[in-house]
């Protein structure tokens, strides 16, 4: 199934700058648990030469999902990467639809402690942890 | 952006296979093989809504020139990405010229490790280290990781 399609409505988060540049990346339902979830779909533009999906590109739609998950609620807040560590699971394909689960492990004043993983038909693709580090809107 | 054509002083453009590499690129690299520096000059498209460099277009760039000095020490041999750790310390902007010289740490018969320190204008401003794999020839499929 394509990511965004009508068939799996979702809203688009990748509008600006380098995420529009990869993207398209979508937000889904969150899971019960308040696992946050988003997705894409590989494309060409995503690939190395060996015909899987390049390692720069999980790593950054990792940083993406941790990035917005770690905003959460507090929209107004400035965020950034301060340590994000990336284990590679197992390669992922041209158009297999790549989804993100992050969980917040932790949130703390001034930074976020965050995990997660890339999953591509329930296969593990990347574990990571993240830490963000928040700089309250005066 | 007109900045992309630009040359950069003493670096030559990087030649990139991977599509995703062309797509962020271009990339400049100087000096030998096995000793090789690389640079990218931040644009408008590397950016998040701040307008500071985004940790992923870093990611990518780090994956990109570890694996390149990778390659330099295993004379191409197919290897994998098995695992990256990163630091962001300080933030960067468009126009900045962020370089590294990857340094390769230990090689055993299967592993490599490599590490490198990002630098604008001399600063550090992200540190990354990264666990390869030696793939077996004619095994590049089935095999873990993310082929880079």
């Amino acid at each position: 199934m394509q990511a965004g399609s009508e068939d799996d409505p979702c809203e688009e988060i990748s509008l600006v700058g380098f995420n529009r540049h990869i993207g398209p990346i979508f937000l889904l339902a969150p899971e019960d648990d308040g696992t946050q979830r988003y997705v894409f779909t590989a494309r060409e533009i995503h690939m190395n030469a060996a015909g899987t999906v390049h390692g720069g590109m999980l790593m950054s739609f990792m940083d993406v999902a941790m990035s917005k998950t770690a905003r959460g609620a507090s929209a107004t807040s400035r965020l950034s990467t301060i340590a994000l560590s990336c284990d590679f699971v197992s390669p992922a394909r041209f158009g297999e639809r790549i989804e993100a689960r992050v969980r917040i492990r932790r949130r703390a004043r001034s930074v976020v402690f965050l995990s997660g993983e890339l999953v591509a038909e329930e296969r593990t693709l990347l574990i990571g942890t993240g830490l963000w580090k928040v700089v309250p809107s005066a | 952006m007109s900045d992309l054509a630009l040359p950069l002083t003493g670096f030559a453009p990087m030649a990139l296979a991977d599509p995703f590499e062309i797509h962020i690129g271009p990339v400049f690299e100087k000096g030998a093989r096995g000793s090789r520096s690389f640079a990218i000059r931040i644009d408008e498209r590397h950016v998040n809504r701040g307008g500071v460099l985004h940790g992923g277009m870093l990611a990518t760039f780090a994956d990109l020139a570890l694996g390149a000095a990778v390659f330099d020490a295993t004379d191409g041999a197919p290897s994998v990405t098995l695992a990256m750790q990163m630091q962001f310390l300080k933030s960067a902007r468009a126009g900045d010229i962020v370089q590294v010289q990857p340094l390769l740490l230990r090689r055993t018969r299967a592993f490599l490790f490599v590490r490198g320190d990002f630098t604008v204008e001399d600063e550090a401003i992200f540190t990354a280290m990264s666990t390869w794999k030696l793939l077996d020839q004619g095994h590049i499929d089935g095999d873990s990781g993310t082929n880079s």
